[in-house]
């Protein structure tokens, strides 16, 4: 009897609560609606990444790359004061809708920087051209039909492939086995890879002439995989991996059959963390990246000391720079838009934009699709000093279009 | 401190907040700006695919870990249509409940011969295998970055498409109301009362001649058809349908939905959505990546706080061969 | 002998696979089978054993086994923590406690990324089992030979305790009938609590255990959930030994099923676990149908 009646009194409260709470969620617009800028007033930017699910491990550096910037920038972007504001595409896609709403129609964000995972570009680009907000992109970038909006710091998804694809058709004396994650942005990655390397007159070791696709995320145990490799005869082995697969992947080819058989790879495989947690395993492999934390320019030096005096010392990733860069081009792109900088404004701004001086080197965006048109690096990992790192050891193809 | 008995009575604790919510959906629209009424849509399409778990888990108990699947497929239906040039909002609902049907009647033939927890399991089974199959079927599906930019639908023939957060928002209300509509009416007809008989009493209602199982299977059917429904506004709501919106994650969250409104109240199982999506998407902003703990926590005083909601659900008897049947 | 050749490491892989699977799900077929728990937050027990280990890991022999003996303490006190969460709702069925563990699992998969970060944490293993030996002309992990020996122990161990002692048989006479357990002098809570600490222990050390080929991470505690639920709906839970032929079997086909054919590699694990459920259902000896009527009787 006890039970029933508080379940009865816990249900109302379930009610009232569902209500006002959506209720509140809809009205707490009212107040931060008329907070546009005036003057040199605060400005919102958005930035979305992955804090929780299946991309978690990629998302911090995300964040942390803006917030450095806007740390040694005194919180601001093109002399405006900026609040950041910070949302969870979780596993990307669908979550990242109401995301983007709200940073779009309650925050009246300028630009929206960030976003991981490829599936979240494609919920949330429509949305934010249509109402004319900028979207700074910092991770995977897929083909979107609409980029008018669209700003990718990073690179098309098949590029890195693209830029070793040629020099491995070289310097590879024999044929490459390619492996790469079952989902799209795997798809394109290895795409980028086979298309150049094949065009250069290379040969694939996979059974059938095509990359194995492992299942993702589910695979944890790549050795089957691995034992493949040496019995076809491969030379050399081609891998785009990120997170915990790139560290599941490294870890058992160092104790597999294929542990002589040289491992090239997307940089992402011994990204930050990653490097960290393969260790020992991961010395030896040879990457292709459009950045390396030993470049000598002032521009990186700069990153690249502030970087280590906030995180203990260590290098940048990659993607920590893309953030930097993502912020430093709407630091420019806001300073030009006025003094009542609009998202139009910003846009038109960014498109106008000739070339960025970055921790990477200088770059521009591609007028055709937006994404940067760059130099590619050889990179090796070595032990540096008393930890493993990611050493520049030459120069690979520029790309983009 | 006493409750009046006459606040206990059943036209109060359903009237009472029946009333509010109908008020509150009708007037909130004109004070909110397009998140808040984007919220409320997703609110009202999680919100049907909650139904249909109160369907199945309240009123057959059979709980389901996958009734995000029969979602997926109807939301994927509405997709592929839009982009062959099919945008009318109705036609879209009829085939992705169709289609949704067909699908849960394929699958209900192999889930509804398992009982209790096998029946969880199967159907989570189920619920994964869709959605790689989702990702895998990439020359239909679009593969695992989903279908986007989908074309804005137009309610019926003719008319204008829907280009607004707000007009949206009330095809999808007319929608859920109407198709709620339909589940209230069917399920106080004798229809409902049997089958909380077969859930209660499945050994006498055998022993009367009822054959339980087809009575379960066209729930089951009659569930999927309703998710698929969900779906359909799903990704109106969304314009862009993706492997992940029928993950195992989604199937608990409308589980829960149906614990927190009380497992045969399909107007609780709406409000239960509603706390959901205002946790989820709303609360949980001001902590970014913090929304699966603010979820956690609810799930956490549900089962306490909540015995009837959760009790309502119960796992069925398994019929044994050759047992006192 | 070619295609022999070939599929050796996949084969011995698979043995290896199939264990630590066998050894993480232990503690979910233990709690689900003889305790009616289903236990959703079994995998981030599970993963803090895993962080547990790393944290103290060194690359000594001694902070090995620190690492797994404070895996084993914290996997037991969380498992302490479930017993009090879970003792109110006994009488409730399984979707009670299954809806509460998953809350519990949400919960603490924020406390574990809070405290030890998104990225995976490395175990340093000791160097003599870190390296690689040569097996009929192939390089397989020392760790993982290891593994496979130290694991059978445990298995042969389980299943003497659970089927030879005096407190196993307690146990199991708790799954048939807990009135009657009470009636012999034992309180039920008492029983409650030794099996969630049992089970917490186990799915603690498994992590510890398992760390180096499975490491800490963010995705670990969804990633072994899985997979354990897939190895004890095919054995018959609470069954020490079906539980083992149940993760053999899954390993090989993880293993040997993928070195075979990888085109049907992503369906592979939920449609077994499906046909398994299917066909145990049809055959009208499902052993999980007959957990779940314990769990709504009791």
């Amino acid at each position: 009897m006890f039970s029933s009646r508080v379940s009865v009194r816990l249900r109302a409260a379930v009610a009232v609560g569902a209500v006002t709470a959506l209720a509140a969620a809809g009205c707490s617009s009212s107040t931060s609606s008329k907070s546009s800028a005036k003057g040199n007033a605060p400005i919102n930017i958005g930035l979305i990444t992955a804090l929780t699910g299946s991309n978690q491990a990629l998302g911090p550096d995300h964040l942390n790359g803006f917030q450095l910037y806007l740390d040694t920038h005194n919180d601001m972007l093109g002399g405006h004061k900026v609040s950041l504001k910070v949302g969870d595409e979780a596993n990307g896609g669908a979550a990242a809708v109401p995301v983007a709403k709200k940073m779009i129609e309650q925050d009246h964000v300028l630009a929206i920087a960030g976003i991981v995972a490829t599936p979240t570009i494609q919920a949330v680009v429509p949305i934010a051209t249509a109402a004319g907000v900028p979207v700074v992109n910092t991770g995977g970038r897929p083909t979107v039909k609409d980029v008018s909006h669209l700003w990718t710091m990073s690179f098309m998804s098949t590029d890195p492939g693209a830029s070793m694809g040629p020099y491995m058709a070289q310097n590879v004396p024999g044929s490459v086995y390619a492996f790469g994650p079952d989902y799209q942005g795997g798809y394109d990655q290895l795409r980028g890879f086979t298309d150049a390397y094949t065009k250069a007159g290379g040969k694939l070791a996979n059974d059938g002439g095509k990359a194995t696709f492992t299942p993702f995320p589910n695979t944890t145990d790549f050795t089957p995989f691995l034992s493949k490799v040496k019995a076809s005869g491969a030379k050399a082995i081609y891998c785009f991996y990120t997170g915990q697969n790139a560290i599941d992947f490294v870890k058992d080819w160092s104790q597999s059959d294929a542990k002589d058989i040289p491992l090239y790879a997307a940089g992402f495989i011994t990204e930050g963390g990653a490097l960290k947690a393969e260790g020992q395993a991961a010395n030896g492999i040879i990457t292709t990246m459009n950045y390396s934390p030993d470049i000598s320019s002032a521009a990186n030096r700069q990153f690249v000391s502030a970087w280590s005096q906030k995180y203990n010392g260590e290098a940048p990733p990659a993607t920590a720079m893309y953030s930097w860069d993502a912020a430093s081009v709407l630091d420019q792109a806001i300073a030009k838009a006025g003094p009542n900088p609009t998202p139009d404004a910003v846009n038109s701004a960014i498109k106008a934009m000739g070339q960025i001086d970055s921790p990477r080197g200088t770059w521009q965006l591609s007028a055709d699709t937006h994404v940067p048109v760059q130099k590619w690096y050889l990179r090796k990992v070595e032990m540096d000093g008393t930890a493993l790192a990611n050493v520049k050891i030459g120069d690979l193809a520029t790309i983009g279009s | 401190m006493r409750i009046p008995a006459v606040l206990l009575s059943r036209p109060v604790r359903i009237g009472v907040p029946g009333a509010a919510l109908a008020v509150f959906l009708l007037i909130a629209p004109s004070s909110f700006d397009g998140y808040g009424i984007s919220l409320m849509s997703k609110a009202l399409a999680l919100g049907v695919l909650a139904v249909s778990v109160s369907i199945l888990a309240g009123y057959s108990g059979l709980p389901t870990m996958g009734q995000a699947a029969p979602f997926l497929v109807g939301a994927y239906t509405a997709g592929v249509m839009s982009t062959h040039g099919h945008t009318v909002g109705v036609l879209q609902l009829l085939c992705g409940t169709l289609v949704a049907a067909v699908f849960a009647a394929a699958t209900g033939l192999v889930a509804i011969r398992t009982r209790g927890v096998a029946f969880l399991m199967t159907t989570l089974a189920l619920g994964e295998l869709t959605v790689t199959a989702a990702g895998e079927w990439r020359s239909l599906t679009g593969g695992t970055d989903g279908m986007y930019g989908i074309t804005a639908i137009q309610p019926l023939p003719g008319m204008a498409a829907l280009s607004s957060d707000r007009s949206i928002y009330w095809f999808v209300l007319t929608a859920t109301v109407v198709v709620i509509a339909v589940v209230w009416w069917v399920l106080r007809s004798p229809v409902g009362k049997l089958l909380l008989a077969c859930r209660d009493h499945e050994a006498r209602m055998r022993s009367a001649g009822h054959p339980v199982t087809r009575y379960q299977w066209l729930a089951y059917v009659a569930a999927g058809a309703l998710a698929g429904f969900g779906g359909v506004l799903m990704c109106t709501v969304n314009a862009y349908v993706s492997p992940d919106d029928g993950s195992f994650s989604n199937s608990a969250l409308v589980l829960l939905a149906v614990v927190l409104g009380g497992a045969i109240s399909p107007l609780g199982a709406l409000l239960g959505a509603g706390l959901i999506v205002a946790t989820q998407d709303w609360l949980s902003g001001p902590f970014p990546g913090h929304g699966p703990l603010l979820l956690g926590l609810m799930f956490i005083v549900a089962v306490y706080a909540l015995p009837d909601g959760v009790a309502g659900i119960r796992f069925r008897v398994p019929k044994r061969r050759g047992g006192p049947a | 002998m070619g295609a022999i050749n070939t599929h050796f490491v996949p084969a011995l892989d698979g043995v290896a696979y199939g264990l630590l699977l066998f050894v993480a799900a232990a503690g979910l077929t233990l709690l689900f089978g003889i305790g009616g728990v289903l236990n959703i937050a079994h995998g981030t027990l599970f993963a803090l054993g895993g962080y547990l280990a790393a944290s103290v890991s060194d690359g000594s022999w001694s902070s090995a086994f620190l690492g797994l003996a404070v895996a084993t303490v914290g996997g037991t006190l969380c498992g302490g923590l479930l017993a009090a969460g879970t003792l109110p709702l006994a009488d409730r069925g399984h979707l009670p406690q299954a809806l509460l563990t998953f809350g519990l699992s949400l919960v603490g998969a924020d406390v574990l990324t809070t405290v030890y970060g998104t990225d995976e944490h490395p175990v340093v293993i000791p160097k003599s089992v870190n390296g690689t030996v040569q097996i009929f002309g192939h390089v397989y992990p020392t760790y993982r030979l290891m593994f496979i020996v130290v694991a059978s122990v445990l298995a042969l161990v389980g299943t003497y305790v659970l089927g030879r002692t005096r407190a196993g048989a307690l146990l199991r006479a708790a799954a048939d009938d807990r009135e009657m357990v009470g009636a012999m002098g034992y309180a039920p809570w008492r029983v409650h609590a030794a099996l969630c600490g049992a089970a917490g222990a186990l799915a603690g050390l498994a992590g510890g255990l398992g760390a180096p080929i499975i490491g800490p991470g963010p995705d670990t505690a969804d990633k072994v959930l899985m997979l354990s639920m897939v190895v004890i709906v095919l054995g018959r839970p609470g069954s020490v030994l079906g539980a083992f032929g149940a993760a053999i079997a899954v390993g090989e086909i993880e293993t040997l099923g993928v070195s075979i054919s990888s085109n049907w590699a992503p369906y592979l694990l939920f449609g077994l676990m499906a046909v398994a459920l299917v066909v145990r259902t049809f055959r009208g000896s499902s052993a999980v149908g007959a957990g779940a009527a314990a769990g709504a009787h009791a």
